[in-house]
């Protein structure tokens, strides 16, 4: 569950900030009878004073950017973001474009640059995501289903005798380049 | 079709509608999800990173700890699978997770820490040591010292080196 008052049902706002269409397509793909988010109780809407959610596609681009401000804004408290698709993530294949801001990352801190916290983020990675890791992402939102992502972190313990065989070796290598270059410091 | 053939046809249909979330979804046959790096058989090499379309794998040097950090952010990748195909020791792999939704940007991570070898004359680190033992290993024993030189001491050496012969 995200929070409180989006267990029951939300409503979306689908904000297309420069997508290419791909996940506004699975966006769709989502909402038809086949998938059907609307027995989750979700339900797209034409006005994001509407809304309780967005559904944020695209990288962000720089003609978009005040739009997307407004549009955030329109929605009232408490809001959400979905960000949908890597576009929309982290810049993807943009995001080191001058035209686009790249991913709600660098939105966020536009945004905290002018005053506003930036709201609650859903994060769905995807070039496009499958509409059931949309659904899935809306069903988790309702607190129906838990987020199966982890950060994974490993760490290399080699073993001691690498660690000794590497030492011996480069002892010898010191001792050989100091016998070839002897009286010159090598540095 | 008439009317009630219509109506008949609508009836007979069954649900089309998937009970997804509640129950769990095949993925077809070659499907590209998420990219899982294997810890044991990566090298840090780095080819993944070089291939990387919109830079989601990233290769940096901690030169303090002498750790070589391989590090993937998820929410970039485009799933392309380049990674995949080159990398050498066939180390990061496409899985077929799909599911990857996320509260925090930090879940979306994977990191791979990997020890380093020290130059011997310098003492900085300059690359991991499994690379190194897989090079060392190939070599003659009379040239694996200068194997344990940063490319910089390197190229000093092979310069007083060839300064000298000309002496």
């Amino acid at each position: 569950m995200v929070s409180i008052p989006h267990r029951k049902s939300i409503w979306v706002f689908h904000l297309n900030s420069g997508a290419c269409n791909a996940c506004d397509i699975e966006i769709i793909d989502a909402i038809t009878p086949y998938h059907d988010v609307e027995r989750l109780g979700v339900k797209l809407v034409g006005s994001p004073r509407h809304a309780d959610a967005i559904l944020l596609t695209g990288p962000i681009t720089i003609e978009a950017l005040p739009k997307v401000v407004r549009a955030i804004l329109a929605v009232p408290e408490p809001k959400i973001v979905i960000a949908i698709g890597s576009c929309a993530c982290g810049g993807g294949i943009w995001r080191d474009s001058y035209a686009v801001l790249g991913g709600v990352d660098r939105l966020y801190t536009y945004l905290r640059e002018h005053g506003i916290e930036p709201p609650i983020t859903i994060y769905i990675p995807g070039c496009p995501p499958k509409p059931e890791a949309i659904v899935y992402a809306l069903a988790m939102v309702r607190g129906l289903v838990e987020q199966k992502q982890k950060k994974i972190e490993y760490i290399e313990k080699p073993s001691i005798e690498v660690v000794e065989y590497i030492e011996k070796l480069s002892k010898e290598a010191k001792k050989d380049l100091e016998k070839f270059f002897k009286g010159i410091e090598v540095r | 079709m008439g009317r009630t053939d219509l109506f008949s046809k609508a009836l007979s249909t069954k649900v089309v509608t998937k009970k997804y979330p509640f129950e769990p979804v095949e993925v077809p046959e070659g499907f590209r999800g998420k990219p899982i790096i294997d810890p044991d058989l990566c090298t840090g090499c780095g080819a993944c990173a070089n291939a990387c379309p919109p830079n989601a794998i990233s290769i940096e040097d901690d030169l303090e700890n002498s750790f070589r950090i391989v590090k993937i952010y998820i929410g970039r990748c485009i799933f392309c699978g380049r990674c995949q195909d080159v990398c050498p020791y066939q180390a990061i792999k496409l899985s077929r997770e799909f599911e990857l939704v996320a509260r925090d940007r930090e879940d979306l991570v994977q990191v791979v820490k990997l020890a380093m070898v020290r130059c011997s004359l310098c003492g900085k680190p300059f690359t991991t040591i499994r690379l190194f033992m897989k090079v060392i290993n190939e070599l003659p024993p009379e040239s694996r010292a200068l194997a344990t030189l940063c490319p910089s001491c390197k190229a000093k050496v092979s310069a007083y080196g060839t300064s000298f012969a000309r002496r």
